[in-house]
């Protein structure tokens, strides 16, 4: 053991103590009674993700890299336990309460009946929520196989191999390129074509609906769809630029063009979603404002940087959480009609692509299950930073 | 509005359940389950044939369940087998022949037929199959699966277009399919491509197998367990080169897709005339056949391309056999047995034959055809069966034997999905799936090894 | 942007709506132009697809843009050869399994957290509010092998319960019960009302709009669930549309285009018909609730 779990332990409870003394004075409680908790719960935090680990990081002939990996593990482990703990402390401190918009009147009085009440949900969540979160950290640090007879413990193999596999790294970069690529272009595709559809034209509802409905379309026909267009042998589209421009581009076999066959298929399927909101924004942005700048003879663009985009902005943060979902998981169908296996050159395999291939194909569940963890830190730190970012102004009034 | 919405969806509803439903059936009869990897036509006529055996032997019940490809049916029954819910047949594939035979669940055909010579009346002989096959799937001294539907890679060339371009058989060689392409390609009315093969991991075996080159160590796994693949030879460069060489040139299409999913991507191609030669199974040879004759061109067999340089030793059997479930209640096991005793005879293997393309796999069957001329109408049907006979068995085309095969094999064709669409120098590319395939291997044996 | 100014603004002889639009877009029949070709290139992929499922392979790959003769031949490939209408009561069982399950579920976990006060309620409300940042597909490698440990694969548990229970749909119902006035309840309670009568006599009648957007979101996102049942359904018997149709393009031999796009614009056309005449339910139910 190069590091011992006592001097870990004590680093959690040192980190510990010193948040919890600090959220105790500034809600006016004893700082050192919180120094007391914030030991405990930094202590505790150090061992939460090293014990079922067995601090298999720390030992000696492992690489140093483990050893970053294990520190990771260690800091993570203080963060998730000293957070709840601090936010709770500092509630109760203050006599707040923990719920902050909770009912007094008009209440049942047998509690207990919100039990029953209670349980269908919880009991499906608890099984097919937590119980496979919990289960995905364990086949993470394993070898394991369907039907094989036995699984192998390996620490932190899985994730520390990641980092040294250049064709990890193409895969990463690929799905951020490929997502981002969804997002910008329809959404910005239909921010256009919406702040056409609201005017009141004639035939504006007729456009409407023609406009929205490939949203209802599965990302699975759309890839279907795709699939007959663009096919590079037979396609229609290869044949029309054949003839109009006597090029034929290998939309699905090409690995410079495949991925953008994949962005377009999505962009289809996405834009209705993105339309139909942006047009319900658009109408809610009041009417006065935009006359008022047009009477100022601010020109086009300034007047709708000025005064629409602002107003749209709740919309537009809404739109990008749900596109950036469907762009890193819903893909999955379209990209497995469009390129079975993973397009060439792997160009068209995002991650949760590489996932399923590994875990269901390759029978490769620990190191499915690894990448799924990486999968699901980068979808949940791009949705903190955007909260962060601009999610605090954001009012949910659409 | 919502009315009419709620009334559209129980109309849908409605409309769904009016549908005509698999029909159920419930009886007090032995029920065999069978899953095969197919849910095309070939799944149909095995259905047919179940039909057949279920109205000759009242007492059993067999049910084909069909599956998307050979692939998942490998997952499928790993999951089955984790829970003991395995039916009584299962078609594995070639390439999962170490992964069955290390699982344990099955039990060899030799051991539950025994020493009989008939079962439920049906008559059992076992040299009446083709010697290849009982070759390849006879294992440390057993035979172990009953053989169904066996291939071997062969070509199909469009002769329009050789014919055109001065050709007037198809190459045969690596060095011919160069010297035909070129002369193809140079024609007024040249195809998109000259040549095309699937990017699946079996292409790659069989070229290894024809230049007497071994895929993994320990004798192809054949001497004991398989520990590092050998494909990183010089005639695994030499082909990369050669494939690499083809596609700079513009003559080889590559459609992209690779594994199971590659399969159409050819059809496609040979069947619209964007290529003049087709690389492939032939398991297909009837469909390939008709191909020409409702497009208006002469589609011929012949042997699977070798190179030049080396000579051709022998090709690999392909497809998949028949596995028998071991530890099943006695009555089902005879039943199985007959039933698989039944799907082979020699009508069946004969029809199944043609309606595919697959080989003969009963000498009676071959026998029989001969003498109804069928060879004489359908000259492309004998090339795969000839190509097996003519082949020379050695530990390199009796086929490879191990662990974790599916996922090598897609290790493989990433490899040569790269050197196709990159410079990236073969030799490199090749050693380094080299190492990524023994890992899968070392950490198959580190989870599967008895 | 101050009141005042907005005043003088409007004081100033505001200009008709019309006039703004001409202000806005320089030109009316740009916007016509944009969106007629906006339509044209969402429209014809699917327009495309419907010419090819009436056509014969022949036909597809002459590029001929009208109806074909191959109509009959991909309707018996896809309802006698195969099978899309087994595919097509599956996806229908699941999907009103999920709508179903899932709106009671949250209708029952919505009235707890309104109207119960327990020990401990803030605990268990962020245990729910936490799922919202666990999406399944992340945990589908080990939520696959739990399924298979249950013995549920090929069936519709499988397809069905795991995606019964919505910490989206406990908030739609919370959020909206939570407007609901007090005295409901309390008149209720003094009627001698027990909780599910409440909920059901009550609450449910004033909330069929949020019923209904939830209903809408969960249908049009379970019909097209593509992944998960491709994992976990080996069984063709029991599969369900969107991998389902993918059976069509086997036939043995090139893609078969027809039977295909046929499938494809079936199957596709229970969601898109209950997406456009349900659009204000939808979005509705959308806003609130992340699909889930």
């Amino acid at each position: 053991m190069v590091v011992s779990p006592v001097v870990l332990m004590i680093m959690g409870a040192v980190v510990g103590a010193a948040a919890l003394a600090f959220v105790f004075r500034r809600a006016g409680g004893r700082p050192l009674i919180g120094l007391g908790i914030g030991a405990i719960a930094g202590a505790f935090g150090s061992a939460l993700f090293m014990v079922p680990l067995d601090y298999c990081t720390f030992e000696a002939e492992r690489q140093s890299l483990d050893r970053v990996f294990g520190m990771i593990f260690v800091l993570a482990g203080i963060a998730l336990v000293v957070t709840p703990v601090s936010w709770l402390s500092g509630k109760l401190l203050r006599r707040e309460s923990l719920m902050a918009d909770d009912q007094t009147q008009g209440t049942f009085r047998h509690w207990w009946i919100a039990l029953p009440l209670l349980a269908p949900t919880l009991t499906i969540l608890v099984l097919f929520l937590y119980y496979p979160s919990l289960e995905t950290l364990r086949l993470s640090t394993m070898l394991s196989r369907l039907g094989a007879r036995r699984e192998v413990f390996v620490c932190v193999d899985n994730f520390t191999r990641l980092v040294n596999d250049p064709a990890y790294v193409d895969t990463f970069v690929r799905t951020m390129f490929i997502s981002f690529s969804i997002v910008v272009l329809s959404m910005s595709l239909s921010l256009l074509i919406a702040s056409m559809a609201y005017l009141p034209l004639r035939g504006a509802s007729i456009y409407r609906i023609l406009l929205v409905w490939p949203y209802a379309m599965s990302p699975a026909v759309a890839g279907i769809i795709f699939l007959l267009m663009f096919n590079p042998s037979g396609g229609l589209v290869n044949h029309l630029f054949g003839k109009w421009f006597g090029i034929k581009l290998g939309w699905l076999n090409d690995p410079a063009v495949a991925p953008w066959t994949i962005i377009l298929a999505s962009v289809w399927k996405s834009m209705g979603f993105n339309i139909l909101f942006y047009i319900a924004g658009l109408q809610n942005v009041p009417k006065d404002l935009i006359e008022a700048g047009a009477i100022d003879g601010a020109g086009l663009l300034r007047r709708f940087w000025h005064i629409v985009w602002p107003m749209l902005s709740p919309i537009t943060f809404f739109l990008i959480v749900t596109n950036l979902t469907y762009a890193f998981f819903e893909t999955y169908a379209t990209i497995d009609y469009l390129t079975p296996g993973g397009g060439p050159l792997q160009s068209t395999t995002t991650m949760m692509y590489r996932v399923i291939q590994l875990g269901v194909q390759n029978n490769d569940m620990g190191k499915a299950a690894a990448q799924s963890i990486v999968l699901f830190l980068t979808v949940i730190g791009m949705t903190i930073v955007l909260f962060r970012t601009g999610g605090r102004q954001v009012n949910y009034g659409v | 509005m919502k009315k009419l919405v709620f009334l559209s969806i129980a109309l849908v509803m409605v409309i769904a359940l009016a549908l005509p439903a698999s029909p159920i059936s419930a009886q007090e009869k032995t029920k065999i389950d069978v899953w095969i990897a197919f849910q095309d036509y070939r799944w149909d006529w095995a259905k047919a044939v179940a039909a057949e055996f279920n109205e000759m032997f009242p007492q059993y019940e067999v049910v084909v369940t069909g599956g998307y490809s050979y692939e998942t049916m490998f997952a499928q029954v790993a999951v089955a087998a984790e829970q003991g819910q395995l039916p009584a047949v299962v078609q594995y594939f070639e390439a999962a022949t170490q992964d069955a035979r290390d699982s344990g669940l099955f039990k060899p055909i030799a051991d539950a037929l025994g020493d009989r010579t008939e079962i439920n009346g049906l008559t059992v002989d076992m040299e009446d199959y083709v010697a290849p096959v009982i070759a390849y799937y006879t294992l440390d001294g057993k035979f172990t699966s009953m053989p169904w539907n066996t291939s071997s890679a062969i070509t199909f060339t469009n002769m329009n277009y050789l014919r055109a371009a001065g050709w007037d058989k198809p190459p045969a060689t690596w060095q011919e399919i160069d010297a035909a392409c070129e002369a193809v390609m140079a024609l007024d009315k040249a195809p998109e491509y000259c040549w095309t093969f699937p990017n699946h991991g079996w292409f790659f075996e069989q070229w290894m197998a024809v230049q007497n080159a071994l895929y993994v160590n320990n004798g192809n796994g054949r001497e004991e367990r398989a520990t590092e693949v050998a494909f990183n030879s010089d005639a695994g460069v030499a082909l990369l080169e050669w494939l690499d060489d083809q596609y700079n040139k513009g003559y080889l299409y590559y459609s992209g897709a690779q594994g199971g999913d590659s399969w159409s991507t050819v059809d496609q191609a040979y069947s619209t005339q964007q290529i003049a030669i087709a690389v492939y199974s032939s398991s297909d040879t009837t469909l390939y056949t008709e191909m020409g004759e409702e497009g208006g061109f002469e589609s011929v067999a012949s042997f699977y391309p070798y190179n030049g340089e080396v000579g051709w030793t022998g090709n690999l059997i392909g497809g998949a056999t028949l596995w028998l479930v071991d530890g099943l209640d006695p009555a089902v096991e005879e039943g199985a047995l007959t039933f698989l005793v039944y799907f082979t005879n020699t009508e069946n293997a004969a029809d199944w034959h043609k309606v595919t393309g697959y080989i003969p796999i009963r000498m009676s069957a071959y026998q029989m055809l001969t003498e109804e001329g069928y060879y004489e109408a359908n000259p492309n049907q004998t090339v795969a069966l000839e190509q097996l006979a003519q082949s020379t068995i050695t530990p390199a085309t009796s086929g490879a034997l191990v662990g974790g095969f599916p996922s090598i094999r897609n290790v493989v064709t990433a490899a040569i999905d790269r050197v196709l669409l990159t410079d990236a120098d073969p030799a490199e590319v090749l050693a380094q799936a080299a190492a990524e395939s023994n890992v899968i291997i070392e950490e198959y044996n580190l989870l599967n090894a008895p | 942007m101050t009141a005042a100014y907005r005043e003088t603004v409007r004081v100033a002889q505001a200009p008709s709506w019309k006039k703004t639009v001409r202000s806005w877009v320089p030109k009316r029949w740009y916007a016509h132009l944009i969106l007629i070709v906006a339509c044209f290139m969402s429209g014809i992929p699917l327009f495309y697809a419907l010419l090819v499922s009436t056509q014969t392979n022949a036909e597809v790959f002459r590029y001929q843009f009208s109806a074909g003769s191959g109509l009959e031949a991909n309707w018996n490939v896809v309802f006698h050869e195969r099978h899309l209408h087994t595919y097509m009561i599956n996806s229908v069982i699941m999907t009103a399994g999920i709508t179903f399950f899932k709106t009671i579920f949250s209708l029952l976990s919505g009235l707890a957290f309104v109207y119960f006060r327990f020990p401990g309620k803030w605990l268990v409300f962020g245990f729910v509010l936490i799922t919202l940042m666990m999406p399944t597909e992340v945990l589908i490698i080990a939520l696959f092998r739990f399924i298979n440990d249950l013995d549920w694969q090929n069936t519709f548990y499988a397809l069905i319960v795991p995606f019964t229970a919505s910490a989206t749909g406990t908030f739609l119902f919370r959020q909206h019960f939570a407007s609901i006035p007090a005295e409901m309840s309390e008149a209720a309670q003094l009627d001698g009302a027990n909780p599910l009568q409440f909920l059901f006599r009550v609450l449910v009648p004033m909330s069929w709009n949020t019923i209904g957007a939830l209903a809408v979101v969960q249908t049009i996102y379970a019909w097209n669930m593509y992944l998960w049942p491709n994992m976990i359904i080996s069984n063709p018997d029991m599969q369900t549309i969107q991998t389902g149709i993918g059976t069509l393009r086997l036939g043995g031999g090139a893609l078969r285009f027809g039977p295909l796009m046929l499938g494809t614009v079936i199957v596709s056309l229970p969601p898109v018909i209950v997406f456009i005449l349900l659009q204000k339910q939808f979005m509705s139910g959308f806003t609130l609730t992340r699909d889930k």
